[in-house]
């Protein structure tokens, strides 16, 4: 038969809770009666496996426990309507159960063995005790020297000359750094080599070019300069060929000119000198001169006299007249006088 | 407790001739202290491992940003001829990088280098010229050579050195004459170059001709050429066997005559017919220059009327694969066949 635990207590005063109390395990039938299973409680045991507060598997979604020790009520209920749906659906799935159909009125069913060897049927569960006990503590005897037992062939062996050390394995990695550090040197530096000779051919081809473009720049300057100067020397030569006819032509003209003029020039000088008067009679010039002047100096005198002759009795009139003016002139005032008298 | 070392002895020292190289970027400061080190053979096998380590670029860079330099100027100066040997070699193996000769220029390496020109040892005399040519490859490096007044010594030494050496320094003048000519003209490269043009060698011939080229593209150039009758010599190595030294012969006769006293000399030497051979060859720079040569030729009247003749054969040519070719030849027909 089942015992029912001691129902779960929090005991506040132990050191040590249990959720599942250790419990001896109580004698039970061997042959589990199903009826009485039915009525069983689910026991109020814990199993570790299905224990909310033990974490299992990833934390990622935890159900933290309520602050609170005491379940929710609404937990609670629902828990109750949990198991009391489950129990619900077990008893339903029994029910479904096909079983024995039931005995006939007035007889019973009873289990009977029909195999070929009985079977005692009890409900005693066949047991042996078994115990154990030391013996009372004895003097240990020392222990013997344990010497295992020789097993197996004696066998002998000795290093001969030549056989731990091999020179041809041994030599291989050092060889292999040597081969390949110099092969490595060897590559860098045929490497080097390429490069130089390639750059020495590049050298080559731009020397090439560069001293064919030096040449031509050079003899087009040349060229450049041969001609320029040619030119100048053409043309200083044309300029100097210029001048000169220019020269001549101004000479030839200044000689027609000159001659020109001085042609002209003698009788030019010729009847200048003669209007001038240098070419004279001296008989003429002599009456001119003497003559002539002695002559216009005389009638000058005879007319100055005359002039004179005149102005003197062009004064002696003017003192005639004045005076009988000046009579006229009182007998005038006079007979105005009397007039006005 | 373990030790980081797996026995008591160390590791084999595998090559003796060379320092074991520090892992990743402890080796060249690990090398760098070694070669200042008083000790010989430190020294050597410094100097060799550096060495083998420079090839790569990015170790180079790493060498001069420890400033190897200075450790590896004072090693040239070293009585030991090893030292000074893998020292040269080291120095060359850095000029190879562009790195390594912005490095030379900024240090004054060239000065350094220059000690070593009267060096007994032929190898190290040999690294040495190659580094220096290394260095005149390139513009800023021939500058800093001209700078430092090597020019004239190196002219000097051209006749006294080995076959080997001579066209090394031959090269190097050639890159220095494009920078500055008249160093050169003062120490009297042209009668040096002038013996060179007949050596038995076939480089040497060729290069003597190169450095001519360089010689004559200034003004005094072409004069002194033309005064020391170098032209008929040229004129000589056009018949040359081997098509360098005939092109670049080709090279310093085009350059050479474009003053009038060139064309003269050239022409008096009979250059045409030559240069008229020399244009069919199959090499380009061989063609290219005597095309050239033809047309500077012909800006003289005289040689104008014999090119007359022989204008289909440089009409043949304007159909040539190369550009430079196909213009050249243009401008040689246009120039034979204009009339003033």
């Amino acid at each position: 038969m089942t015992s029912v635990l001691p129902p779960q207590k929090e005991s506040t005063s132990g050191t040590y809770t249990f959720s599942s109390r250790p419990r001896a395990l109580p004698n039970r039938s061997k042959y589990r009666d199903p009826v009485a299973e039915l009525q069983e409680e689910p026991t109020q045991y814990g199993n570790i496996m299905y224990d909310r507060r033990v974490i299992r598997g990833n934390t990622y979604a935890q159900h933290i426990l309520p602050v609170s020790a005491q379940p929710d009520p609404i937990e609670i209920q629902r828990q109750q309507e949990v198991r009391r749906r489950a129990a619900a659906k077990k008893r339903a799935k029994d029910q479904l159960r096909p079983r024995t159909p039931e005995p006939v009125e007035g007889r019973k069913h009873i289990d009977v063995q029909t195999e070929l060897y009985l079977e005692e049927l009890s409900d005693r569960i066949v047991e042996t005790d078994v115990e154990c006990q030391t013996d009372a503590f004895l003097d240990k005897p020392p222990t013997p020297l344990f010497v295992p037992a020789k097993t197996g062939r004696d066998a002998v062996t000795q290093i001969e000359e030549g056989e731990l050390f091999d020179f041809d394995i041994e030599v291989k990695p050092v060889l292999e750094v040597f081969i390949g550090k110099t092969i490595e040197q060897a590559l860098l530096e045929v490497m080097e080599e390429e490069e130089l000779a390639n750059l020495r051919g590049q050298q080559r081809a731009f020397e090439e070019l560069r001293n064919a473009e030096l040449a031509e720049v050079q003899r087009l300057e040349e060229q450049e300069r041969r001609h320029r100067e040619e030119k100048e020397r053409r043309m200083r030569e044309q300029r100097e060929v210029l001048r000169l006819e220019k020269e001549t032509a101004e000479k030839i003209a200044a000689r027609v000119f000159a001659k020109h003029y001085l042609a002209d020039l003698i009788p030019s000088i010729y009847s200048n000198l003669r209007d001038n008067g240098y070419f004279y009679d001296p008989v003429e010039r002599d009456i001119e001169t003497n003559f002539l002047n002695w002559l216009v100096k005389d009638v000058e005198n005879t007319l100055d006299d005359h002039v004179l002759g005149r102005k003197v009795l062009d004064m002696l009139i003017r003192e005639v007249v004045e005076k009988r003016l000046d009579v006229f002139q009182q007998m005038e005032q006079q007979q105005q006088h009397n007039a006005s008298a | 407790m373990a030790h980081t070392r797996i026995s008591n002895k160390m590791p084999p020292h595998i090559e003796p001739a060379r320092a074991p190289i520090a892992f990743g970027r402890r080796a060249i400061p690990k090398l760098n202290e070694e070669l200042a080190s008083e000790d010989l053979v430190t020294r050597q096998c410094a100097l060799a491992s550096l060495c083998d380590l420079v090839h790569d670029p990015e170790r180079a860079y790493e060498t001069i940003e420890t400033g190897c330099l200075e450790n590896l100027k004072r090693l040239l100066r070293d009585k030991d001829s090893v030292v000074r040997r893998k020292t040269t070699e080291v120095l060359y193996e850095l000029s190879v990088h562009n790195v390594g000769r912005d490095a030379f220029l900024q240090n004054d390496v060239i000065l350094s280098l220059a000690e070593l020109l009267d060096e007994p040892v032929d190898i190290c005399r040999v690294n040495m010229h190659k580094t220096l040519e290394m260095l005149s490859e390139f513009t800023p490096g021939a500058a800093g050579i001209v700078d430092a007044g090597l020019v004239p010594q190196l002219v000097l030494k051209l006749p006294s050195e080995l076959v080997e050496i001579q066209e090394i320094i031959l090269d190097t003048l050639h890159f220095c004459l494009r920078v500055n000519v008249s160093q050169a003209l003062a120490s009297g490269a042209i009668s040096i170059l002038k013996e060179k043009l007949l050596h038995n060698s076939v480089a040497i011939r060729s290069k003597a001709a190169q450095a001519l080229m360089g010689i004559c593209v200034p003004l005094e150039g072409k004069n002194e050429v033309c005064k020391q009758n170098i032209i008929p010599i040229l004129v000589r190595l056009l018949k040359d066997r081997h098509p360098e030294v005939a092109a670049k012969a080709a090279g310093s006769l085009m350059i050479a005559t474009i003053t009038t006293q060139g064309k003269y000399a050239a022409l008096k030497a009979m250059a045409i017919p030559p240069l008229l051979q020399l244009v069919s060859s199959p090499v380009t720079e061989v063609s290219l220059n005597a095309i050239k040569a033809i047309t500077t030729l012909a800006e003289a009247p005289e040689g104008r009327q014999e090119l007359l003749n022989h204008v289909a054969v440089l009409e043949s040519k304007q159909d040539h694969s190369s550009e430079i070719i196909r213009r050249a030849a243009g401008t040689a027909v246009r120039v034979i066949t204009w009339k003033p």
